[in-house]
């Protein structure tokens, strides 16, 4: 009968609650900025537990944006037996374009790879000097970029074919090392989520001591919020906000420590990978990971609080007795 | 409002602070509870409150059952009844219009309505203009009322006070007790334990008195 009575009676349930939590917020933000020094000491703490995982997860994301360009990588190089003639070796292109897998074959002529080479060795004179051009007939073949296990598929299938052939006399790949770099970096991953694990707890820990012993600072403020009638949920509210502020503001540090690094260390870097011909740009965390820091800095901080309080109330009973005093 | 039937309360290691305690009292009177110090005025309340429970017999409180209610409804028993303490248990960081609020933020009220009530409690207690002070900068008989309207403040069916004028001189105990009947005459219930003999024989209400635990008398109200 009193149907058409609860939602407006959930309504305003609800309206309370965003009230009660809101109230929570901004007083917990307060509390904190109100103990600067404590604050700033264990967001410190929280901030360079986790800035090691992400420092690392950052090295490893920048290393596997540079290395792993398979098309340079996982090229076969075929070097033809002297005296191949032109039209050999566009039969064995043809016959490779022809099979299943796309691949780029880019053929290079005796004498386009001595200009090649003139033009990079600065032996021009000296090379002038010979009768006729020694180098052999070149070619390349790329296979198609995708996943590493394919890659290597192919690149075994072109091996054997290439072989198989008399006028190759050898081929050269750089492929045995895009494969243990591969591994190195799975290796490295594997070592990430062990770090951000451990760091991971290493912040709840810190967060849930922290709390514990601001909890029980405030033990006379909970014993006469319980007295007017607060329930577990209002006494915890506080310290919960209080662990996602923790969490929040390590995370936002670890950032800042991160953006920090890559402006030091960036030019170095980049100076000292250029020695090896590589163009590269140091590239920090994207935007969904940066959320994802956050996410994860305030979910790990309010687990840390709410483990403490949890605790600290259950001893306490605050919901139902107080116990004796 | 307050019915025992056959209450004892017994503290573990075995010391007995109630036994066999029945009453009744009805809604919207006002009722003194005397007797020496551990007599158990202390525990009769806190079985009130919900802070302790029966070892044995029922207690009832607002036609709810406390000894058969569970632990997670003991908030809910006391937002219900307001409690005035002898040493306030005030917070001493939050200003005086924060203490006085306290009940009705645990209810989820608007600000706006908060303010209001808040000021309409501190204005009947007589400590309006404190409204921005430290509860640590006002005397002991401003804090005791800042606890007054505390307990108030929600308009609550049931005031309990646990010797509100413990610290207080006879002027302002008097000053005080009538600002309970007031409230009592509003249609609250009040239970004030008390050891203030004198005063309580003067306000002419019905007394309680407790001896070792037990109900030694219950003196009728005077008063027509």
């Amino acid at each position: 009968m009193n149907m058409h009575l609860w939602p407006r009676q959930l309504r305003r349930k609800n309206r309370a609650w965003v009230r009660r939590h809101s109230y929570s917020f901004f007083s917990s933000l307060g509390v904190l900025l109100q103990h600067r020094i404590g604050t700033l000491m264990t967001v410190l703490v929280l901030g360079i537990a986790m800035f090691l995982p992400l420092g690392l997860y950052m090295t490893l994301d920048n290393l596997e944006g540079m290395n792993l360009r398979q098309d340079e990588w996982s090229a076969v190089t075929v070097f033809y037996k002297s005296g191949t003639t032109q039209a050999e070796v566009e039969r064995v292109a043809d016959e490779l374009q022809k099979s299943s897998d796309p691949k780029v074959v880019t053929i290079i002529s005796p004498s386009e790879g001595m200009a090649e080479f003139r033009e990079a060795s600065g032996f021009g004179k000296s090379l002038d000097m010979l009768d006729e051009n020694p180098l052999p007939w070149v070619m390349q073949v790329s296979p198609q970029p995708g996943p590493t296990e394919q890659v290597e598929k192919q690149v075994e299938a072109l091996m054997g074919f290439l072989q198989s052939i008399d006028s190759v006399e050898v081929t050269q790949f750089d492929y045995k090392w895009l494969q243990r770099l591969g591994r190195m970096m799975e290796l490295g991953k594997a070592a990430v989520s062990a770090l951000i694990l451990l760091f991971g707890l290493a912040v709840v820990v810190v967060v849930a001591n922290t709390i514990r012993l601001d909890v029980a600072s405030h033990a006379e403020e909970i014993e006469i919020l319980a007295l007017v009638g607060a329930g577990n949920a209002f006494v915890r509210q506080p310290f919960l906000y209080t662990g996602l502020w923790y969490g929040l503001m390590g995370s936002v540090l670890a950032l800042a420590l991160l953006s920090l690094t890559m402006l030091y260390l960036g030019r170095p870097l980049g100076l000292l990978l250029e020695t090896y011909g590589t163009a590269f740009n140091l590239h920090g965390l994207g935007f969904s990971d940066t959320l994802w820091v956050l996410l994860g800095g305030a979910i790990l901080g309010w687990s840390g609080a709410w483990i403490s309080v949890q605790r600290y109330l259950r001893r306490l009973k605050v919901g139902g007795r107080l116990g004796r005093q | 409002m307050i019915k025992f039937e056959r209450v004892s309360k017994l503290y573990p290691g075995g010391s007995r602070a109630l036994a066999d305690v029945s009453f009744t009292i009805e809604r919207g009177s006002m009722v003194f509870l005397t007797g020496h110090s551990g007599a158990g005025k202390s525990t009769l309340l806190r079985l009130v409150m919900m802070l302790e429970r029966a070892s044995r017999g029922q207690v009832i409180v607002n036609d709810r059952n406390l000894s058969q209610s569970p632990d997670r409804l003991a908030p809910i028993v006391r937002r219900n009844t307001g409690m005035i303490f002898q040493d306030h248990k005030l917070l001493k960081d939050k200003t005086v219009a924060d203490n006085v609020a306290l009940p009705l933020m645990i209810a989820g009220l608007k600000y706006a309505d908060i303010r209001k009530r808040v000021r309409a409690a501190l204005d009947k207690v007589g400590l309006l203009d404190k409204e921005k002070a430290w509860p640590l900068t006002l005397s002991g008989g401003e804090q005791q009322r800042v606890g007054i309207a505390r307990a108030i403040v929600s308009m609550p069916p049931l005031l309990l006070a646990d010797e509100p004028t413990g610290n207080l001189d006879p002027i302002l105990s008097r000053e005080l007790f009538g600002l309970f009947e007031q409230i009592s005459e509003q249609g609250a219930t009040v239970l004030i334990a008390s050891h203030d003999l004198d005063l309580i024989r003067r306000m002419g209400k019905r007394v309680l008195v407790l001896s070792a635990g037990r109900l030694a008398d219950d003196i009728p109200a005077s008063d027509g």
